[in-house]
């Protein structure tokens, strides 16, 4: 398996980086759905830690909603490095209006998973006390 | 002719051979006094065996001596033509370097003497003080990033990030 380090330097990786880098800056809203569907289904650590820090740069209520409140996504990957990753961004915005209110949001509504619920439970006391 | 005219003629030729052999060259040829039919040889004729084979090939050819100075002279100039290249070219990259280092240099002392519209070049000051290399590459990469920023997402990006991020796959396989 290819190493981080070397994963880093690859040719193809840093063009799926300018790739993300470009739909974090990019004004039209169909770039979430584009982050969502193909970065963060990626079957590569480093891609999916990539989207969701680049969603969280977005700092929209459509984009934050896709790595706070989904299963197996952004705060609730299955990697460890990814999840924390993600809560580091979070933590990192200078305006975390819109990310309080979409974990209030996943809290407070019944239509998510338990699990998602908790670790929404755990950023906001996170997010409150930075 | 009487005996006593063929004894003045004789007498005549004895002390007075002026007469006759005008030119008279002292060298280190024999034979460069000698008269041939009355012709002086003042200069050493004699060849020597060696030069007359013709059959030998030479590098020189028959350049003369002083053409041969002036060719060594140019063939010796030649050599250090590649070296004032490279100090032409290093001249210029020494020059570039000063005029930046004096920029920079400028620009921290405007500073520490409190002139506040300093403040105005701390984004130019920054850039020249980067390495010129990355300073490119980073140009390179964000004026790509912004032309990307600009496209249609589904209708663009999308194709090129399924694509890279399969070519990514392949290379990840590859290395596996």
């Amino acid at each position: 398996m290819m190493d981080k380090t070397m994963i880093k330097t690859n040719k193809n990786f840093c063009r799926v980086c300018d790739i993300i880098d470009s739909l974090t800056i990019n004004p039209n809203p169909d770039s979430v759905a584009v982050l969502e569907e193909i970065g963060t289904n990626s079957s590569i650590d480093e891609v999916r830690e990539m989207t969701s820090k680049a969603l969280v740069k977005r700092n929209e209520f459509a984009s934050l909603s896709v790595v706070i409140s989904n299963k197996g996504k952004g705060i609730n990957d299955m990697s460890t490095v990814v999840a924390m990753s993600t809560i580091n961004e979070l933590l990192s915005l200078e305006d975390k209006q819109e990310a309080m209110k979409v974990l209030e949001n996943t809290i407070s509504s019944e239509g998510f998973d338990e699990e998602v619920k908790e670790n929404a439970r755990s950023v906001k006391a996170l997010m409150a006390l930075s | 002719m009487s005996t006593i005219e063929k004894i003045t003629q004789l007498s005549h030729r004895i002390f007075n051979t002026s007469v006759t052999e005008q030119n008279v060259v002292r060298s280190s040829n024999p034979f460069a006094a000698s008269n041939f039919q009355k012709n002086i040889l003042t200069e050493d004729v004699f060849e020597s065996s060696k030069g007359k084979q013709d059959n030998i090939v030479s590098f020189t050819g028959n350049i003369t001596a002083g053409s041969k100075r002036i060719y060594s002279t140019f063939v010796g100039s030649l050599g250090s033509i590649g070296n004032k290249f490279y100090e032409g070219i290093e001249s210029i990259v020494e020059f570039c370097s000063r005029v930046k280092e004096s920029f920079v240099t400028t620009l921290n002392k405007m500073q520490e003497l409190g002139n506040r519209e300093v403040g105005n070049f701390n984004a130019a000051r920054e850039v020249l003080s980067r390495d010129i290399k990355s300073f490119f590459a980073i140009n390179t990469r964000e004026k790509e990033i912004a032309k990307m920023a600009s496209m249609e997402p589904h209708a663009q990006i999308k194709p090129m990030l399924i694509e890279s991020l399969s070519a990514l796959e392949a290379d990840m396989a590859k290395a596996a």
